[in-house]
């Protein structure tokens, strides 16, 4: 039986059971990052990860119905983070579409779920399966702490090339520079609300799991990308910068 | 570690980020500036988080697209930013209006 962790080693295992299992390891992540994906292949990736990032506040929102009355805060940040994803500024899905236009594809194509990978499809049903089923604080690390808190690393790495390399415009990227602001606020404060309510030693090894299987399904999900949609193109060993320790989890995740 | 002066409702507020700190994100985790920032949406649109730097103007980058066309020049000119889009790594000195900017209209692409 696993003792109750202290707020800081809670949040060290948390952090080490995503780091092992980020998605920017994943073949597709360092294609983009080195500039050589095709705006066919972007095209490709916009298509599925509406499919993925589109019903986020859905997500929120079963989880939301079913976090106890009296956990205020966590209340409200999953309603503050619905808020934001559809109506805070602009709609992130209508950037997404936006910089999905500017690669080359249309609104049609890309909220058409036929259009989406069995992989594609496969996270989305697991996130909605984690909102619906489990309690709704392993609900939280999962999509939030598990998923959400890994895109500012993501997009950091990705939004510079994306302007520099492939000559997209500030207006067409909006979509990711605005996430690495607000998925730092949600990300951390996901951890606030897993620190604070993962109150039992039984509760903190379901988040530690489920943090786990979240970054697990995300690298998944981006690997997947590459083999239905860049592996025709450019073969792993003529991927730069993909080598050693990331093809051996390429391999696990597999 | 950058020092923070928030000038706002006639008080002062001071404290310490670390380096590349966003105030914005901050202040959503509900950290110094939390609760005296005002701020909004976090994406460059609402202008809720404006402030007029008094100090330290001359450590922050050049305005980015989303201030130039949310704020314009004029008030770019007076020392306004916005905090959602800024990561700040010296000394600031900032004072927040008590009403919010309003954001400049921009032309349908």
């Amino acid at each position: 039986m696993s003792e109750l962790m202290n707020p800081d080693d809670f949040r060290a295992a948390l952090e080490k059971a995503i780091v092992g299992k980020a998605a920017t390891k994943a073949p597709f992540s360092v294609a983009w990052a080195n500039g050589t994906l095709s705006r066919e292949h972007l095209c490709r990736w916009a298509e599925n990860h509406y499919h993925y990032v589109g019903p986020f506040a859905d997500y929120l929102g079963y989880v939301y119905a079913r976090m106890p009355a009296h956990y205020t805060e966590a209340k409200d940040f999953l309603l503050h983070n619905m808020y934001e994803e559809e109506i805070g500024g602009d709609r992130h899905t209508d950037l997404l579409i936006r910089f999905a236009e500017a690669c080359g594809t249309t609104r049609e194509r890309v909220t058409n779920p036929d259009n989406m990978s069995a992989t594609t499809r496969g996270l989305q049903g697991w996130c909605y399966s984690v909102a619906m089923r489990e309690d709704p604080i392993v609900a939280v690390a999962a999509l939030v702490v598990g998923l959400e808190s890994q895109v500012p690393s993501i997009y950091r790495k990705q939004t510079p090339t994306l302007r520099e390399k492939y000559k997209f415009s500030d207006s067409e990227v909006e979509f990711f520079d605005l996430h690495i602001v607000s998925d730092e606020i949600h990300g951390e404060r996901g951890y606030q609300i897993v620190l604070e309510h993962a109150n039992t030693p039984d509760l903190q090894q379901r988040c530690l799991k489920i943090c786990e299987v979240g970054a697990q399904m995300r690298l998944l999900y981006t690997t997947a990308l590459y083999w239905d949609y860049v592996a025709k193109d450019i073969p792993l060993n003529q991927l730069e910068g993909f080598q050693g320790q990331a093809q051996r989890e390429l391999v696990k995740a597999a | 570690m950058p020092s923070v002066v928030l000038h706002r409702h006639g008080q002062v507020h001071q404290g310490e980020v670390k380096e590349n700190t966003n105030l914005v994100v901050r202040a959503g985790i509900k950290q110094f500036p939390h609760p005296h920032l005002r701020y909004g949406c976090g994406m460059g649109k609402c202008l809720r988080c404006a402030c007029r730097i008094l100090k330290g103007a001359e450590h922050l980058p050049e305005p980015n697209w989303k201030e130039k066309a949310r704020l314009g020049d004029d008030r770019l000119g007076q020392g306004y930013r916005l905090m959602c889009q800024i990561w700040f790594t010296h000394d600031v000195e900032l004072e927040q209006d008590e009403a919010p900017l309003q954001p400049l209209a921009v032309p349908a692409a």
